[in-house]
């Protein structure tokens, strides 16, 4: 929580197009923490930089709908505020690896059409041993 | 009861009271410690005992014991606290008192092993004899009246056990033997409430008795038990007493460990934390542990077992009584192998590169990779081999598979090339276990018992020690642990035998049950079938398969061994794995891999990573027998189940799951769901395979066999096992066995 207390809240942005530029700023700063992170974390051998630079963007790009000024500057404090609690190291490795490296969709792979015309027996054998 | 009776008894606790004021004021410096406060005054105690209270029913014997007469007449009738009970001439007071229904104390006493009486726990009263007698010791006597609840009884046993706690150390809350220790449990129902010992307590020197066996010598009562286990079971002068007196200690007269194959057992005879379990020391208490009732799996014999477990992790395996198959003990291989569980674990399924390193995948991918390569090749050239530890359900499954996909070239390891799967008397241990013990004559062909199947081994030696039975032995030399004499090493003596020119063949046919023990081991021999057909010689001729007797026996070497050929697990072809291209091994280790062709798609499923990895192109991890339900068929073609204790490591599934997951992926479904459907379809083939614990015995002798002419070929017979402690994946991951190898193998 400390990075809460010492986080200066920027004054709002004027207009979208100084909320767009904040944006690339923190994109750039989240990429420069990278290095790091992997050190930290340990994350060489699931990850690469480029594969978490990759999971950054789709992040942000998952809210370029939004067009608010006011909840993009909001957004990005939210940003910041992960973005420091990963880099002092006050989360870990698990955390990172679920979050950042595997993703929402988890280990259990979706099977979709192929699951079709399978036996109740195999599905169930194909998710655990005591079904 | 009347009004004068009351007051009468009112009269006599008053007349009471005053003695023992009188009593406490004359001798007010001695300390009483006795804690029953009648006892103080015996006169008064007889006196209220008069109005006899009414009798309580009488008790069903202890364990539900059921008394065995041999011989109708010789039933005596002796009185236990008022009750008469029969017993058999020859029952000790202790046995009388527990076919009333009455447990007595005891320390030294065990019912398998000889009586020292040197405890001295187990007084009784016995009307007209002076003092207290041992009733361990003391033969039953007709119309003896025992008493085992009276004052004097009591009181007896309450100084016994100040005693016996003298010199015991106060380690109960560092001692692995806390919680299932009887001198715990015995101070806590007949001990005194306080002590009166000031002195400084006695101390012993711990001795190594090896890898297994823990000692903490200062915690020894002197029962001797471990010392007669050691002589009169396990066959070792290992261990002794040296000194006298307080001064007395048990241990290996010179520094030395103790090498038998059955050591564990006297972890669980010491009734203290004497002589405890060196693996298994500070890592559990008892009472945290679950039991769970299973099979032994590493030998033949099917030994009936305990596992311990905390949570998923198998703590300690322990013997469960089984009269008919290993009586109370188990081999140290059997004791010790848990280690091994946790070592070496295969818990994912993997496929092999083109790198040449395994990469985990998911079920799915390596079932359809392995269907697919199925496909590719012809049927005749898939072959299957069950491994020394599979179950029955898993044996049928993959046999069922490869019949489907067209092939008939499946076996299970330790058969040899082409078993004699036809007649089950022909690969059973025909007289049975327990029936061993009878026999008065042996000839142990190719087999060293006490390597192969340790708890037959001990029949063999109770035979020898208590009908003198007569062990001729025919195989390399050999260490086993009573008199036998070596008649040869290899084929030639079974020939003199059977020709009738060699001495030992009248010992056979003059025997009133005579045992032949051919070993398992032959059966990888070439000439096989002409040994066998030699030894048939030899029961027809000697008379050894009678109606009432059927001695000729096989003992077989591994778990899976009888059941596999109960499902006719029998290769179409001798040499179909050098022509293989898709080989299937389900648990099978010890296949020469040599013979395999290079361009072969091997599979490997099991539990361990061991020697059948390292070919292995994909690998399925299967479920051990700790943590499966599976049939296993014993030596004798017992039946027996398998309890799952702990959850599989891992992504492990069972063994049959994965066959039948399998045979969906390549298209020809098996017909079974599940564990009962599996069995189902055992009952087709194998139907005594279902009814469990029961012993099945062969039903029909050897005698129509065909006459089969083949030479034999004069090379002596090999040891069939090289290490005891290390005959397959468990143990040969184990690190307790690992260390026994190293420190009790050493020449
Ligand atoms: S070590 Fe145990 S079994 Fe052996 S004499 Fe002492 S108390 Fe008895
Ligand atoms: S049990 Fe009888 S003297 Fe030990």
């Amino acid at each position: 929580m400390a990075a809460v207390w010492r986080a200066k809240v920027p004054p709002n942005s004027a207009n979208l197009e100084e909320a767009r530029k904040r944006v690339f700023d923190f994109f750039k700063l989240a990429c420069r923490s990278l290095p790091k992170v992997m050190d930290i974390y340990n994350l060489d051998d699931v990850a690469t930089i480029s594969q978490l630079r990759s999971t950054i963007a789709s992040q942000l790009r998952k809210n370029a709908h939004i067009k608010d000024p006011k909840v993009i500057d909001m957004l990005i404090f939210k940003g910041m505020e992960e973005l420091e609690n990963i880099v002092e190291h006050s989360k870990q490795r698990h955390h990172m690896i679920g979050q950042y490296v595997v993703g929402h969709h988890g280990l259990v792979q979706e099977m979709g059409t192929k699951e079709q015309g399978l036996s109740p027996f195999l599905k169930n054998f194909y998710k655990s041993n005591y079904l | 009861m009347g009004l004068g009776s009351l007051t009468s008894r009112a009269m006599i606790r008053r007349a009471s009271t005053i003695l023992n004021t009188t009593r406490s004021h004359n001798f007010s410096l001695v300390r009483s410690i006795v804690s029953t406060p009648e006892l103080k005054n015996t006169a008064s105690a007889a006196a209220e005992a008069t109005p006899d209270p009414p009798l309580p029913p009488p008790r069903p014997p202890v364990n539900n014991a059921r008394v065995h007469f041999p011989n109708p007449e010789d039933a005596i009738e002796v009185f236990v606290d008022g009750y008469s009970v029969k017993v058999p001439k020859g029952f000790t007071v202790l046995q009388a008192c527990e076919v009333a229904g009455v447990d007595i104390p005891r320390f030294c006493y065990h019912s398998r092993l000889s009586i020292a009486g040197n405890c001295r726990m187990c007084l009784v009263e016995v009307e007209k004899s002076p003092k207290p007698v041992a009733s361990c010791a003391m033969p039953a006597l007709p119309g003896m009246k025992i008493k085992t609840d009276t004052p004097i009884a009591k009181k007896a046993r309450e100084g016994v056990m100040e005693f016996l706690l003298m010199n015991h150390p106060l380690d109960c809350p560092i001692c692995d033997q806390g919680g299932e220790c009887d001198l715990q449990d015995q101070s806590m129902a007949f001990g005194s409430d306080r002590g009166r010992f000031t002195e400084m307590k006695r101390s012993v020197v711990d001795k190594n008795l090896g890898p297994l066996v823990k000692t903490v010598m200062t915690r020894c009562i002197q029962c001797t038990r471990c010392v007669r286990f050691a002589s009169e079971v396990a066959g070792v002068e290992d261990l002794g007493i040296l000194g006298r007196g307080s001064g007395e200690e048990i241990g290996t007269y010179v520094e030395q460990l103790m090498t038998s194959e059955l050591s564990g057992n006297v972890i669980d005879i010491c009734p203290v934390g004497a002589l405890t379990s060196k693996p298994f020391a500070f890592k559990a208490r008892n009472w945290e542990l679950k039991g769970t009732e299973s099979i032994d799996v590493t030998d033949a014999v099917g030994s009936n077992i305990r596992i311990d477990s905390r949570g998923p992790e198998v703590m300690r395996i322990t013997p469960r009584l089984n009269e008919d198959v290993n009586e109370e003990w188990i081999s140290d291989k059997t004791r010790f192998c848990y280690d091994g569980l946790k070592r070496q674990r295969l818990n994912d399924p993997m496929i092999r590169g083109s790198d040449g390193r395994f990469k985990a995948v998911s079920w799915r991918d390596a079932l359809d990779v392995i269907a697919e390569v199925m496909h590719k090749v012809k049927p005749e050239e898939i072959v299957g081999v069950a491994g020394k530890l599979s179950d029955a359900e898993s044996m049928m499954a993959l046999k069922d598979f490869l019949n489907k996909m067209g092939s008939n070239n499946i076996w299970c390891e330790g058969n040899g090339g082409q078993p004699q799967a036809d007649l089950r008397s022909g690969y059973l241990l025909n007289t049975g276990i327990a029936d061993l013990e009878t026999a008065d004559v042996f000839l142990l062909i190719g087999t060293q018992p006490r390597v192969e199947a340790a708890m037959v081994n001990a029949r063999i030696r109770k035979a020898v020690r208590s009908n003198h039975a007569k062990v001729g032995y025919i195989g390399p030399a050999t260490d086993l642990n009573y008199d036998y004499e070596h008649l040869g090493t290899g084929p030639q003596t079974l020939q003199e035998i059977a020709e009738g020119t060699h001495s030992f063949f009248s010992a056979i046919k003059n025997a009133k049950n005579p045992a032949i023990v051919v070993g398992a081991g032959l059966f990888e021999r070439e000439d096989k079938d002409a040994i066998l057909s030699i030894v048939e010689t030899i029961a027809k001729s000697a008379n050894v398969i009678r109606p009432d007797w059927n001695g000729l026996n096989v003992l077989l070497l591994n778990a899976a061994q009888a059941a596999s050929l109960d499902l006719g697990l029998v290769p179409e072809s001798d040499k179909s794995i050098e022509s293989a291209k898709f080989l299937y091994l389900m648990g099978a280790d010890d296949v020469n891999m040599d013979k395999v062709p290079s361009d072969a798609f091997v599979v490997y499923q099991g539990h361990h990573g061991d020697q059948g990895v390292y070919r292995a192109n994909v690998i399925l991890p299967a479920s051990a027998f700790s943590e499966k339900e599976g049939t296993y068929a014993n030596t004798e073609g017992r039946a027996q189940q398998t309890v799952p204790a702990v959850p599989t490591v891992g992504d492990a599934r069972d063994d049959w799951k994965i066959i039948r997951a399998l045979s969906e992926t390549a298209g020809v479904n098996l017909p079974y769901d599940s564990l009962i459907d599996v069995r189902e379809r055992i009952r087709t083939v194998a139907p005594n395979l279902l009814s469990m614990d029961e012993r099945e015995p062969a039903t029909f002798s050897t005698l129509i066999k065909p006459e089969i002419k083949k030479e034999i070929n004069p090379v002596p017979f090999k040891p069939s096992i090289e290490n005891f402690y290390m005959t397959d994946s468990i143990t040969r991951a184990s690190k307790i066995m690992a260390q026994c190898s190293s420190q009790l193998l050493k020449k």
